[in-house]
This record gives structure tokens, C-alpha cells and sequence, in this order.
């Protein structure tokens, strides 16, 4: 909404952006990172969707309409650039503690302590990657700061990588800042959040775990990958709590979740990343963010039909405002993951299903009816202006002809647009018939992958970071 | 491996911010006769806001006049990259002078 105030600003246009009370703090934060620190809000009392009728009326004409004609008729009183430091410059010298408690105080760290990020240890990092430390890999929403390898190199550091984990973090960062993964939005307030999926020989060259416990902190690389992903968030996009990141409740960062490519090979089916274009046998990250995840314990059956009810219901039942993604706000960018482990997977591929199979097996099964789809999208949930029905949408050509076969409202309709839309990886204990589901937060972060570059010398540099 | 209690010289985590402070719009001296676009997120009862705000500002404003959402396209969600494109046209083609954007919650 403030990004489109900022358009219209450059247009020569005054704005007032109508802002509920609990955001004023973000809008302040997010107008500085869009160029214009002194963008006037209206303020509107409370939030809109727990008012009555009478209530949200006496709310705008006591306050929003007073503070609209102000918004466009008083010249805010303009705004000082703010001076920052260079990225090179150093800002502190200290203790490992003093330090920590700076890093602390400036809102720098996530609150664990933090690998002080000397110029030396940067320089460890930047060994790893035949590219300028100046080079910059892209703009990045809401504090508008430039991605470079040197700040990807700082932050490696103070997540505790290892500097071999180098040109993971620099994939990571350019995925960051495509513009189809949508960074702008990862301070909306279901609090989603990232999960980064790891393809390719440096899974085992790096010693990633990939079976019991994949989604457990306690392996190095994953753990501290997974958390670069939120500092590089913080301190160079800008998503700090109780500012820009309204996550009404949010979670911790997620640890990377590395594929099984052993198992995938034996039975033949690509990688994660193959969704988006790469070849089995390729490095590369996908990252992609989720609402939400939930296990299916004891996945019972022999073959693959016995287990596509359960797998499907799982699915079904962790997805429900999300709809809007399936259909409305964003129709199409609904991407559910399910995490199967390497036994099921082997069964299902072992009755000669591909993941092709699979998919068009959880696309007739994952539904539910179509009445509890638009009450999820625009009753129990306000994100359908009109309350459309699917029948409506169907009609508007913003939605595919299979939500609107009948109008029955008690027909089953699918969770997602296409098969396609699912994405299915394998992990995990090899031996023990689990799953996992992952709700997804659609175009907010919609699934994005890159390859992972390596230096020319890698095999040696490997091989020298083992000796260190 | 420093000690914990030898000193250190770290540099600072962030990113050089990607823009200059830009100055914005030069505010109405008044909405008196003005027309005023209304741009609209699709979410947070904006279709019920809306027509309250246009109803008291017109109490209070002789002859303010509005141009619907409806007009510009929703500012959120898939379309919205294409919508603020076009938006600088459409403030020109129906002679907006100042602009309510919601819904910020």
C-alpha cells in the first residue's frame, strides 16, 4: 500500500495512506526504506476487521478524515538523510561480549551471540568466491539496502558458518533479491517463514544432514545457514519485530532441509530444483516460504493408492487461508511442500509412480468442498473483497474451469490450480514412514531457485578447509 | 581463536541503503473543486471505508469529487507490479490531484 503512495508521490500527487494504529510504527520504517522517511499516514484506529459497522463509521469521522485533509494539504516538514556508516569502516572495537551486547543494542543480532565479524574472518569467507567483495547482487525491500558479497561474507561470519559455506550464502542472497520470491513481503503478519532447500554434490561435501532429524538444529552447516537467512533478513533487508516484520506471532528461522539425492537417484526422480529448470547433479538453493508444517506419522500401506488418502487429507487440512493464493489475490501461486520420507518415497516409486504419478494423484484427492474454500478465502478470512464465489472467479477468467464444474456447493474442488503446484522433496529418517507438510504463503514468497557457483579451485579449497 | 576477553575490530552488518531521501508531493493549498483518487489493496473493508470517507468529505468540502478504486486496479497481489506501472497515466487521464491509499493493517 506504502509502495504505491511512494508511485504516486514521484507522480507529483499527495497521498494519504489509510493505516490501522497497529502499523504506524512499520509504515514509519517502511516509507524511510521506500526514499520518502516523511510520507503522511492517516491514522485509523484500532483494526478494521473486529469493528461493528457503527464503530468503524465513528472511527474514520472522528480521526481518519481529519488526519486524510491534513495528509494533503500540510506540507510535512522535510526529511534529513540519515548518515550511515561505510561498509568496510569499523564501527567497534571490544570484547567478544561487548561486542555482542552492541550487536545486541543495534538490533544486529537475533539475540544468540554472534561470531564477531573481523575483517579477517570476512577475508576467510571472500577466499571462497572469485568475485569482487564490492559486487552488488541487488536491491532488497523495505530498507531498500544493496545486497553485496561483502555483507553476505559479514553475516556468514556472525551466523557461525564456515567459510567453505561461502558461495551457498551468495546463491542465497541472489534468490533474496529476485524479484519472483517477493522478499518486500516477508514482514506481513502470518509471520511465515523461509524454508531453504539444498540440491547437489555439496549436500555430502559439506556434511549436511539429509536423513534422521533433517529439520533439527544440531548439524553444523544447516543450522548455520538457516540462520544467515534471518540475520542477512534483518540487517540488510531491514525486517526487525515490532517494525517492518509484523509476524503476528512468527517462528524461528528454519534450518536448511537438504535433499536424500541418494535415494532420489535409485528411484529415479528428480530434485526439488528440477521444478524450476536444474538438472540433477547441479548445486543449487531453492527457497520458498511457509506458513506452517505439520507431520503425518505412520504412513501405513504397501502401495502407493494407500497412502495418496492420508498424504492428500494432510495437505488438505494445513491449508486453509492460503486459498487465497490457490484463488483471488494471487491465483496460481499456491505451492504446498510435502516432505516424504525416503521409505515412502521408495514404495511409491517401487509400484512404477513417478512424482508426476504423485501429484496427479494428491490433485484429485486434496479437496475439499467448495463452500468451506470461499468461506476460508472470504467469510472466516476478510482477504475476498465482494466475497466472491469461485463460480465468480471462474467466470472473470482469474481461476481454472476445474473450481467451477458445477455450482454445487458441495462439490469437491482442488487445493491447488495444477498438479504441478505441489512440490514434493525426500529427507528424513530413510527407515520410518513419515511425512511432513508444509502450508505455503504463496506469491509472498514464492518458491525461487538458484544455482550455487563454485570456485575454480573448489576440489583443493575443500580439501584445505577438511585440514583446518 | 582470540580470547573472549581480547579485543576485536568488527564492521558494520548492514547494506548501503539504495536511495536518496526524494522529496514528496507539494501538499493542496485545499480540496475545495479537487479530485481525489482512491486506490485500494483488495483487503481490510477498503470497499466499506471508502464510501464512508467520500460521504464526510464531501459534508465538509464543496465540490471534492472521487474517482473509485476500482478504476486503478487493486495495489496488491499478482497484479500489482503492472498496477503501479500504469498508475502516474491513469492520475493524469482522470485528473487526480491527491490520492487516499489503503488499507495499511
Amino acid at each position: 500500500m506504502l509502495r504505491a503512495s511512494s508511485v504516486v508521490e514521484l507522480a507529483g500527487v499527495p497521498t494519504a495512506s489509510l493505516t490501522c494504529e497497529g502499523f504506524l510504527g512499520q509504515a514509519a520504517t517502511t516509507s524511510s526504506g521506500l526514499g520518502m522517511p516523511n510520507l503522511p499516514v492517516a491514522k485509523v484506529p484500532g483494526h478494521v476487521d473486529v469493528q461493528t459497522a457503527e464503530e468503524l463509521r465513528e472511527n474514520l469521522v472522528k480521526v481518519t478524515v481529519d488526519a486524510v485533509i491534513q495528509n494533503l494539504t500540510v506540507n510535512p516538514s522535510a526529511a534529513k538523510p540519515i548518515v550511515e556508516p561505510e561498509a568496510h569502516d569499523i564501527v567497534f572495537e571490544g570484547t567478544f561480549e561487548e561486542i555482542n551486547r552492541l550487536f545486541y543494542e543495534n538490533e544486529w543480532s537475533d539475540g544468540l551471540p554472534i561470531v564477531p565479524p573481523t575483517v579477517e574472518r570476512i577475508q576467510e569467507f571472500l577466499d571462497y568466491c572469485e568475485r569482487d567483495a564490492d559486487e552488488e547482487l541487488g536491491a532488497l525491500l523495505p530498507d531498500n539496502r544493496m545486497a553485496t558479497i561483502w555483507n553476505v561474507a559479514v553475516n556468514g561470519v556472525m551466523a557461525g558458518c564456515r567459510p567453505e559455506y561461502m558461495p551457498i550464502l551468495v546463491a542465497l542472497a541472489e534468490a533474496m533479491a529476485d524479484e519472483t520470491y517477493g522478499v518486500e513481503h516477508s514482514g506481513n503478519t502470518p509471520g511465515a517463514d523461509t524454508l531453504i532447500t539444498l540440491n547437489g554434490p555439496l549436500i555430502k561435501q559439506l556434511g549436511f544432514n539429509f536423513e534422521q532429524g533433517a529439520l533439527r538444529d544440531g548439524f553444523l552447516p544447516n543450522t548455520s545457514v538457516g540462520r544467515f537467512w534471518r540475520l542477512y533478513l534483518r540487517n540488510v533487508a531491514g525486517f526487525l519485530p515490532h517494525k517492518t516484520d509484523k509476524g503476528t506471532f512468527g517462528n524461528t528461522w528454519r534450518v536448511v532441509l537438504a535433499e536424500n539425492e541418494d535415494v532420489l537417484e535409485k528411484i529415479g526422480w528428480e530434485p526439488t530444483s528440477a521444478d524450476n529448470g536444474f538438472q540433477r547433479g547441479q548445486n543449487a538453493v531453492t527457497i520458498s516460504r511457509y506458513t506452517g508444517g505439520g507431520v503425518i506419522a505412520s504412513v501405513f500401506g504397501n502401495k502407493p493408492e494407500q497412502m495418496v488418502e492420508y498424504l492428500s487429507d494432510a495437505l488438505t487440512k494445513i491449508t486453509g487461508w492460503e486459498l487465497i493464493f490457490t484463488v483471488g489475490m494471487a491465483t496460481g501461486t499456491y505451492r504446498p511442500l510435502l516432505v516424504l520420507s525416503p521409505i515412502l518415497a521408495e514404495t511409491i516409486a517401487k509400484a512404477g509412480w513417478s512424482k508426476a504419478d504423485l501429484r496427479n494423484a494428491l490433485f484429485e484427492q486434496a479437496r475439499m468442498p467448495a463452500w468451506k474454500f470461499e468461506k476460508y478465502v472470504g467469510q472466516w478470512s476478510n482477504l475476498n473483497p465482494g466475497h466472491r464465489t469461485l463460480v465468480d472467479f471462474v467466470n472473470m477468467g482469474k481461476a481454472p474451469k476445474v473450481f467451477a464444474e458445477s455450482k454445487d456447493p458441495e462439490r469437491m474442488v482442488p487445493i491447488v490450480c495444477k498438479p504441478e503446484d505441489f512440490v514434493i522433496s525426500v529427507a528424513g529418517d530413510p527407515l520410518r514412514t513419515n511425512a511432513y507438510v508444509f502450508a505455503h504463503n504463496g506469491m509472498l514468497g514464492f518458491p525461487t531457485s538458484k544455482e550455487v557457483k563454485l570456485p575454480g579451485d573448489w576440489d583443493n579449497m575443500l580439501k584445505a578447509a577438511r585440514e583446518r | 581463536m582470540k580470547h573472549l576477553d581480547e579485543t576485536q575490530q568488527v564492521v558494520w552488518p548492514r547494506g548501503k541503503k539504495n536511495l536518496t531521501v526524494t522529496p514528496l508531493a507539494k501538499r493542496l493549498e485545499s480540496l475545495e473543486g479537487k479530485v481525489i483518487g482512491e486506490l485500494w489493496d483488495d483487503l481490510f473493508r477498503g470497499d466499506e471505508i471508502f464510501p464512508i470517507l467520500e460521504e464526510e468529505l464531501a459534508k465538509r468540502i464543496p465540490g471534492v469529487s472521487f474517482v473509485n478504486y476500482e478504476v486503478f486496479g487493486s495495489t496488491h497481489g499478482d497484479e500489482e507490479h503492472q498496477v503501479l506501472a500504469s498508475l502516474p497515466e491513469k492520475l493524469k487521464r482522470h485528473n487526480v490531484d491527491a490520492v487516499i491509499s489503503g488499507m495499511a493493517c
